[in-house]
């Protein structure tokens, strides 16, 4: 088992730069899951750890060995591909068994590594099976079966769950959340679903237009995001952005005024912003309180959304801006009526004008 | 409308008809003469009323036609054996390998399949010669390759691409080189495009007829399109109508065998690509 170092990694594709410098270490054991929205250099950036694309610049190294110049096969690496890239013309048997008849295993191990692989996965009855004749779960089980007979020292995973239905998605999930436990090997996890990077992964990388915007565990994404992007997208539903003014700073909190005159202290740690700077606030939808009184942030229903046991309320506060609540399921609201909401400075977050929380 | 669409039918099932008449006649007329024998060649009859298959005997005893088969079946499957081979590895080149002036690469192949055969004529002469393969088959292999490579590079290259890229990553992670992707991944997956190019290559080298003509001599040499063509009677002044007939039927039925054998394969084969799935 190993870790992965990436330091100052690039990738040009001719003249366009898709990756600007990547620095990251993934720890030896770790699960880490690379998210961003599609076109941020996800798959581009592990694709250059599996050695699929050479970088422009910039060194990698895997169990603190130089790996540049080694080919995928050399790397102690293996892949789960999105279109799980079976061999169409082999038995599962023969997918899986593939690599170690290319090393000259002897027929014996590979038997026996193939047969452990498929009973972890549980697809021991469809081993003389061909790709056409599986089904898509069975299909990814075969991928992900081929990647733990090559015994390596990374594995690499590229949305390997989207191209499978909803129900069947959450089941797999839970299986390669198993195979982590069961394997504890170091996994590289490439997804644009942040349910599955914030259930599988140790830790997240959030990457936008080839840089990394933040790396933490995820609940520091959720609860520290470090600027507007980070926090925007992780959490389900997206966090609500308003435009707010600030009055200056107060004992390790700012104070802004809402929408409709109201006030709310939320604490930063960095350098406060000189009065009447404009900010946004971050809130996120099930940080949004009802006021119990009369006070608070006054909003007008415009659509509500039931999903049964949740119900979001799309909401316009008085000067137009858009805001959305999470509420209970069955509270019995309704479009066109008004709402006094309640905002806590501690669930709150502030964001520069440069988008850095503050 | 009943009645128009009967009409439709009838219009319909009689140009059917008429294509296949077109198509099917010169090969039944062929079949029917190659029966007759003696005068009876000159009368004209649907089907002849003494059949006698002494022509088909007289081919293999009078003429070296078993010979002659013989030199097209290995001249036309070492053909498609090699211009297989080198338009895979080709295709591999050209269709999943970026590199400076690809398309340029392409377009010369698909340039020399333009060239009339008459141009190149007297250039290969000289080249058979120098290498010694004047009125032997190897003459015939080598010059065929002129007009089979091109279409094959270019069907397997256009397959080959087709081909999904992870299939050849994948591979890439478990450790094959180039030649591993193509012979034990891609090979394979080719089966059809395979099936469809050699099939078009053995026809174009059975039926060649000038390069054969110029650079065989002797009867123990020469192919079937040329010896047919050569075929003498007992006197110069007689050409023997019922054993050409013969030998093109039989020369003619192992094709038609064949396309009939592949012809699933080579329709999916040639409109590979075309429709994903």
């Amino acid at each position: 088992m190993a870790g992965v170092t990436l330091r100052g990694v690039r990738k040009s594709f001719g003249r366009i730069e898709v990756i600007h410098g990547v620095d990251l270490d993934v720890a030896d054991g770790e699960f880490v899951a690379f998210v961003g929205p599609s076109g941020c250099g996800k798959s581009t950036l592990l694709r250059l750890i599996a050695g699929l694309e050479e970088p422009s610049g910039g060194d990698l190294s895997i169990g603190g060995q130089r790996v540049n110049d080694r080919p995928p096969a050399a790397r102690g690496i293996a892949m789960v591909f999105q279109s799980y890239a079976l061999y169409p013309h082999m038995t599962a048997y023969d997918n899986m068994a593939f690599g170690l008849t290319l090393s000259r295993t002897d027929k014996r191990t590979i038997a026996e590594r193939v047969r452990a692989a498929a009973r972890l996965l549980q697809i021991e009855d469809l081993l003389d099976r061909k790709p056409r004749d599986l089904s898509g779960g069975q299909r990814q089980r075969v991928a992900i079966g081929r990647a733990i007979v090559r015994e390596p020292q990374v594995f690499l995973f590229d949305e390997p769950l989207s191209n499978l239905d909803a129900g069947l998605r959450v089941q797999m999930r839970l299986e390669i959340a198993k195979l982590k436990a069961d394997l504890r090997a170091t996994m590289i996890y490439v997804t644009h679903d942040q349910v599955e990077a914030m259930t599988l992964a140790d830790r997240i990388v959030v990457l936008n237009a080839g840089r990394v915007e933040q790396a933490g565990t995820p609940l520091e994404l959720y609860h520290r995001p470090r600027n507007r992007f980070v926090a925007g997208f992780i959490g389900s539903p997206a966090m609500n952005f308003l435009d707010v003014v600030s009055e200056g700073r107060a004992d390790g909190s700012v104070r802004v005024w809402l929408p409709g005159g109201v006030p709310l202290d939320v604490a930063v740690g960095g350098a406060a912003p000189p009065a009447g700077a404009p900010l946004t606030l971050g809130v996120r939808p099930e940080h949004v309180g009802l006021a119990d009184g009369g006070a608070g942030l006054v909003a007008t229903i415009l659509a509500v959304e039931r999903l049964g046991g949740e119900t979001h309320c799309h909401a316009a506060l008085e000067d137009g801006q858009r805001l959305l609540v999470r509420l209970d399921g069955d509270r019995p609201v309704a479009a066109g009526e008004r709402l006094r909401l309640n905002l806590r400075g501690e669930t709150a977050h502030l964001f520069g004008p440069d988008g850095r929380r503050l | 409308m009943g009645l128009k669409r009967m009409i439709g039918r009838v219009a319909f099932a009689l140009l059917v008809l008429g294509i296949v008449a077109w198509a099917v006649f010169p090969f039944a007329w062929a079949i029917v003469t190659s029966l007759k024998a003696g005068s009876a060649l000159f009368t004209v009859e649907a089907w002849p009323s003494q059949p006698s298959l002494a022509n088909y005997t007289a081919i293999f005893k009078e003429q070296p036609f078993g010979r002659n088969i013989l030199n097209s079946l290995l001249a036309a499957s070492s053909v498609v054996a090699l211009s297989l081979g080198l338009a895979v590895l080709a295709a591999y080149a050209l269709g999943r390998v970026r590199f400076r002036g690809r398309g340029l690469l392409l377009f010369v192949v698909l340039g020399v399949s333009m060239f009339p055969q008459v141009a190149v004529l007297s250039g290969l002469f000289e080249l058979v010669r120098w290498l010694g393969l004047y009125n032997r088959i190897g003459s015939l292999v080598l010059s065929y390759l002129i007009f089979t490579l091109p279409f094959t590079v270019w069907v397997l290259t256009t397959f080959m691409r087709e081909l999904p890229k992870e299939l050849e990553e994948a591979a890439m992670v478990d450790g094959a080189g180039p030649f591993v992707i193509v012979t034990r991944v891609f090979l394979p997956l080719m089966g059809p495009a395979l099936a469809a190019t050699g099939l078009l290559a053995f026809i174009a080298a059975w039926n060649e007829f000038l390069f054969a003509l110029t650079f065989t001599l002797t009867d123990d040499a020469r192919t079937v399109p040329v010896a047919i063509a050569l075929m003498s009677g007992a006197s110069q002044y007689e050409l023997p109508w019922g054993q050409i007939m013969a030998a093109s039927v039989v020369v003619t039925v192992p094709l038609i065998g064949l396309v009939l054998l592949f012809q699933r394969r080579i329709v999916s084969g040639l409109t590979a690509g075309a429709v994903k799935g």
